[in-house]
């Protein structure tokens, strides 16, 4: 808990980290609102009010189908939202259990962390292609693709880090008093790298907003008719000198919260134990 | 040395079959008839079926793994479906375009990522330090099909710099000069990974300026930018040196984005293109060349560690 | 070498390689395409991509010229006999294929039985034909088993037609498209080279001998101005506006419509309407699921589209789509207004009155389309909304147009898919007249209209059996129209001898710049 607050404290400190996280609560804010918040219905469509103009009663104008630009891109926050938790919680989760049984257990270890080389050597966004081909684009999937590639780099993190504390006295020394395995890995070795693992997390969220939106733009990310940010780039780019507002809203938007989230993991790596610090990867 | 080196070589051997059939599984199970899409819509379905048999792509899925796994260890990766040429003459096309973006890329990388990483760390905390910082992160922070579209708008249709697309050989008419077609992807391609790169540049510095030499230099009234230059960045480059071949590793596959938007005639277009023809032979080889030309990376780059600093333990 | 040598060096480089440059470009024409052909083997291939490329390398015996009518190419004249039943084709004599043979009857023979046998509308003639043999050096023979009306719109139509091949080349193939090395033809263009991902080249056929007349259509003389032909794949539809606006290319392809009137304006671009209306098409599945045999709901479904609203929403300017029910455009020979009342009705509330009556209780109706053409996708989420106010229950499965051709080809995996019809000179060429095109509409009253269809050569009286089929096919609803679409090419102003719009692919004999 201490890592923790000491976290927030740091990022506190910068201002830049400051202004990111107040960005990101907006987009959570328009994420959990967004059928309050939105004007229109964002798949409400006006054959007659296509490509309109930024103005009154379209603030950000209107995409090819006639579709409120406004609306879809408050809706898109959720996608946003909803894709980056989903990979962060897939990547950790899956890459946490395999990172730290391996490194308590070295013989399962062995095997499993041979089974993650075989992964990491597949080039992530090619993999990542065929997998959405063969298995069909919906918002699930996509969450789990994004999350199995990370899911490999946070397993070989976590791995180091677990098998550093594992030599640690404290360790040892609850090992001396009888406590199982379990307690071990869950009340002795994981409090201590819950800061870290935030700051991958917090990586993990901003590169998996890029991941999605380039899955989009290439045709194999959401299905096209969820409103997300990629999406709506995606399908309005050949518009770019027609209607530039279509491309220039939801770009803007996705670059706001990936820099945000790497700000704020920035700010925070600097208050993570300088033991791990190398250890996170990130921008 | 050469018995570690040979070690890692062997423990490659499992590690590849593995991954051969990982590929050959996920590209076969993906959805979708290559005769089907070949012959187009007035085909009959006889005529569908005929081609499928003249394809081999009736027999059972086992056996085309073995058929395919036994002539890759005779060199043969096959015929491309859509082609009709062998896969890897497709791929070596490509691949000339992918490892030229890659070393260009790794140019403007260079260029641009290391002499600001090395300004940053010797005005650690200064506002050049925050700026270049902050403006790399932003730099990583752009979606690169968004920054090529407007790269494409402003340089080539505006300005009329560079040429818009494509990538004419360099062994072809032109030569050289046609190297000016990569200008504006690889830029687009360095602007997300220079920020890896300016951090890793500072961090090591600035982790070498702390370690013993470095201060008995500076001790000795060497001047600062000589120190910086002779004994920190030297010694940083070994740490730099392993980011800059996995970032090379990776631009050849990730340059896919980059590729679409400007249509470049690379690895990773061939791979989007594959999948949608449906082209198996020729996605599989891509994909198993991809991972066999990472792991050899991810060994040399762990050679040159053990060559290069002598505290790495050779296990 | 100091610094001031070898940026000398560079300069000279970089001037001479822009003279060299310069020099070539004039002769070559850069064509950007939307992506690469599956082969150009035009009997077995029916991509428009490949046609495209195709036409300037191989002939057939006819061709058409700016009014669709078929007209003779390699033939020179052709009796007919027997009633009908058997056709003498006297062909040209002093055409030399690319690999120097000279054409003769045995080339076309050995062709025309490849493409009978194997080619994708090879079948449409050869269900007919008892026999085709050389009775001359120069002279072919095709007996009929009965009287044939479309047969020479067949042999003019190369998209998946009979282009003629040497002997050589085409006896012993089958099914699977011919190597690049087959690519052996006699019209004005030779093939060259193929770079996978970069480009396909033709180069000009020195002893090339063109046909006589005035330029018309296809037909008439072909004068080769370009030293070659360029075709570059460029998938991305904005990469192809910006490279021809650029100066990069000289041809671009398939241009979206909300574009037209900016590019129209645009000094530096050049716009080519395509001559025939491409059109998008709803099957309906005749084999299996709740609309196999229910011709008053697949009635009732049609009753609640709007197209117009659809085509606004998928293309874009009214100058680029008309509403039109009719299969054919207004002008053109094979137009009627058979049945089109009930083209676009846009009432929901009938169409929900017309479902209840046929038996509908809202159980899911599969309805399948790609994303890889944008206007299908477009088209489809307008009609799956219409369709929800009009109470049905559209289950809307997205699919890369790969996943869609296998699934439509199995009858329980769908109800209804979009896609799109390119123009066609006869009404026999559409793919709904095809008893085995995925929706299998082969009711006895098409089976019986379609027989008499084919048996007469007498225009009017074929004019007038496509009318009852074209009501027919708005009775039983196999199949239902989207409305015309004009799609678009944009060229660079340099071009000169360009027509104002293309005749079903751009050519570019009598082309220069």
């Amino acid at each position: 808990m201490n890592g923790l607050i000491s976290v927030l404290r740091s990022v506190r400190e910068r201002r830049l980290a400051t202004i990111g996280l107040i960005w990101l609560a907006l987009v959570c804010i328009a994420a959990l609102g967004a059928p309050l918040l939105a004007p229109f219905d964002p798949l409400d469509f006006d054959p007659l009010a296509r490509l309109a103009e930024p103005g009154w009663p379209h603030l950000f104008g209107t995409d090819h189908f006639g579709r409120d630009t406004l609306s879809r891109a408050i809706y898109g926050a959720r996608m946003a939202v909803l894709i980056g938790t989903g990979s962060v919680f897939v990547a950790l989760v899956v890459g946490g259990i395999v990172g730290m049984l391996s490194a308590y257990f070295t013989k399962l270890g062995h095997l499993l962390m041979r089974a993650v080389d075989v992964l990491m050597a597949f080039p992530a966004l090619l993999l990542a292609l065929v997998l959405m081909t063969l298995l069909e684009r919906s918002v699930v999937n996509t969450i789990i693709v994004i999350g199995t590639v990370y899911a490999t780099t946070t397993a070989r993190i976590l791995f180091g880090m677990t098998l550093k504390l594992k030599g640690e006295v404290f360790v040892e020394a609850a090992i001396c008093s009888g406590a199982g395995h379990a307690s071990v890995l869950f009340r002795h070795i994981l409090p201590n790298l819950v800061s870290p693992l935030l700051v991958q997390a917090s990586f993990i969220f901003a590169f998996a907003q890029l991941q999605a939106a380039a899955l989009d733009f290439l045709g194999l990310g959401l299905p096209p008719e969820v409103p997300s940010w990629g999406n709506m780039l995606s399908e309005e780019r050949i518009y770019i000198t027609r209607a530039p507002w279509l491309l220039i809203f939801p770009g803007t938007l996705i670059i706001l919260t990936v820099f945000s989230m790497n700000l704020l993991g920035d700010a925070m790596r600097d208050s993570i134990d300088p033991r791990f610090r190398k250890d996170v990867k990130g921008v | 040395m050469l018995g570690y080196a040979l070690d890692r070589l062997l423990t490659l051997v499992p590690t590849l079959l593995a991954a051969s059939l990982l590929v050959f599984l996920f590209v076969r199970l993906i959805p979708g008839d290559p005769a089907a899409i070949l012959l187009g819509d007035a085909a009959t379905p006889e005529q569908v079926a005929a081609l499928t048999r003249e394809l081999g792509l009736d027999q059972p899925l086992w056996k085309q793994y073995f058929l395919w796994l036994g002539n890759i260890l005779e060199g043969d990766f096959g015929t491309s479906i859509f082609f009709g040429k062998p896969v890897l003459a497709v791929i070596a096309d490509s691949a000339e375009t992918s490892i030229l973006l890659a070393v260009t890329t790794m140019g403007w990388i260079v260029l641009i990522g290391v002499p600001i990483g090395i300004l940053a760390a010797v005005r650690q905390g200064s506002w050049i330090d925050q700026a270049t910082s902050g403006l790399a992160m932003l730099m990583a922070s752009v979606p690169t099909f968004w920054l090529g579209l407007y790269f494409i708008l402003v340089f080539a249709v505006g300005l009329g710099w560079f040429p818009s697309s494509g990538f004419p050989s360099i062994t072809g008419e032109g030569g050289l000069l046609n190297l000016r077609y990569l200008v504006l992807p690889s830029l687009t391609l360095a602007a997300p990974n220079a920020a890896l790169i300016i951090r890793l540049v500072r961090a090591s510095m600035l982790d070498v300026s702390r370690e013993d030499h470095v201060r008995t230099a500076r001790a000795k009234g060497l001047h600062p930018l000589r120190v910086a230059i002779k004994h920190i960045f030297r010694n940083a480059l070994i740490a730099v040196a392993g980011a800059f071949g996995f970032t090379f590793a990776a631009l050849v596959s990730e340059a896919v984005v980059t590729e679409t938007v400007f249509s470049l005639p690379g690895v990773g277009r061939l791979v989007v293109q594959s999948i949608l023809r449906r082209d198996y032979p020729v996605i599989q080889g891509v994909i198993l060349i991809v991972v066999v030309f990472y792991m050899f990376v991810n060994l040399l780059v762990d050679l040159a560690y053990a060559r290069l600093d002598p505290r790495v333990s050779l296990k | 070498m100091g610094l001031k040598t070898w940026l000398k060096l560079a300069v000279v480089a970089g001037v001479a390689a822009n003279i060299a440059g310069t020099a070539f470009a004039g002769g070559t024409l850069r064509y950007a395409t939307i992506g690469e052909p599956p082969s150009l083997d035009q009997q077995v291939i029916t991509s428009d991509l490949a046609t495209t490329i195709a036409h300037h390398i191989f002939e057939g015996l006819y061709t058409f010229n700016a009014a669709y009518e078929p007209v003779p190419l390699l033939a020179e004249s052709e009796t007919l006999s027997d009633g009908g039943k058997v056709i003498t084709i006297t062909l040209r004599k002093n055409v030399r294929f690319h690999n120097g043979q000279p054409m003769t009857a045995a080339d076309v023979v050995a062709s025309l039985q490849r493409w009978g046998a194997y080619g994708s509308r090879g079948g449409l003639l050869f269900d007919n034909v008892e026999r085709v043999e050389a009775t001359g050096e120069y002279e072919v023979t095709i007996t009929l088993s009965r009287p044939f009306g479309p047969w020479k719109n067949l042999l003019a139509f190369i998209n998946g037609g009979p282009a003629i091949y040497p002997a050589s080349i085409v006896e012993g193939a089958s099914k699977e498209p011919l190597a690049p090395d087959g690519y052996i033809g006699t019209g004005p263009y030779k093939f060259s080279a193929w770079e996978p991902n970069r480009y396909l080249e033709l180069v000009r056929y020195e002893d090339y001998v063109s046909p006589e007349g005035d330029p018309d259509g296809y037909a008439g003389r072909r004068t080769v101005n370009f030293d070659r032909l360029r075709f570059i794949p460029v998938p991305d539809v904005g990469t192809r506006v910006a490279g021809l606006r650029a100066g990069d290319f000289d041809y671009a392809e398939s241009i979206p419509g909300d574009l037209y009137a900016e590019l129209d304006a645009d000094p530096g671009v050049r716009t080519i309407l395509n001559g025939g209306p491409i059109f998008g098409l709803v099957f309906t599945n005749s084999k299996a699921g709740p609309l196999k045999d229910n011709f008053a709901l697949r009635r009732a479904i049609q009753t609640a589209l709007d197209k117009t609203a659809a085509l606004r929403v998928a293309i874009g300017p009214e100058s680029l789509w008309r509403a039109n029910g009719s299969f054919y455009p207004k002008g053109n020979v094979w137009y009627t207004e058979a049945g089109i009342e009930n083209f676009s009705k846009a009432d929901p509330e009938l169409a929900r009155r017309m479902a209840e009556e046929a038996g509908y209780d809202g159980e899911p109706i599969k309805f399948m389309v790609s994303t890889n053409y944008p206007f299908h996708y477009d088209t489809a989420i307008v009609y799956t909304r219409q369709l929800a106010e009009a109470g049905f229950n559209i289950d809307l499965q997205v699919y890369d147009w790969a996943t869609l051709i296998e699934k439509r080809a199995q009858p329980d995996q769908w109800d209804m898919f979009f896609t799109h019809h390119g123009f066609v000179p006869d009404p026999i060429l559409i793919s709904v007249m095809n008893d085995n095109y995925p929706g299998w509409w082969a009711t006895p009253e098409k089976q019986k209209l379609k027989a008499r269809f084919t048996a007469t050569a007498e225009p009017a009286e074929r004019r007038a059996i496509w009318a009852e089929i074209q009501a027919l096919i708005y009775e039983q609803v196999p199949t239902m129209k989207t409305g015309d679409i004009y799609t678009y090419n944009i060229a660079s102003p340099a071009l000169e001898g360009l027509a104002a719009s293309t005749l079903i692919w751009p050519h570019f004999w009598n082309v220069s710049k």
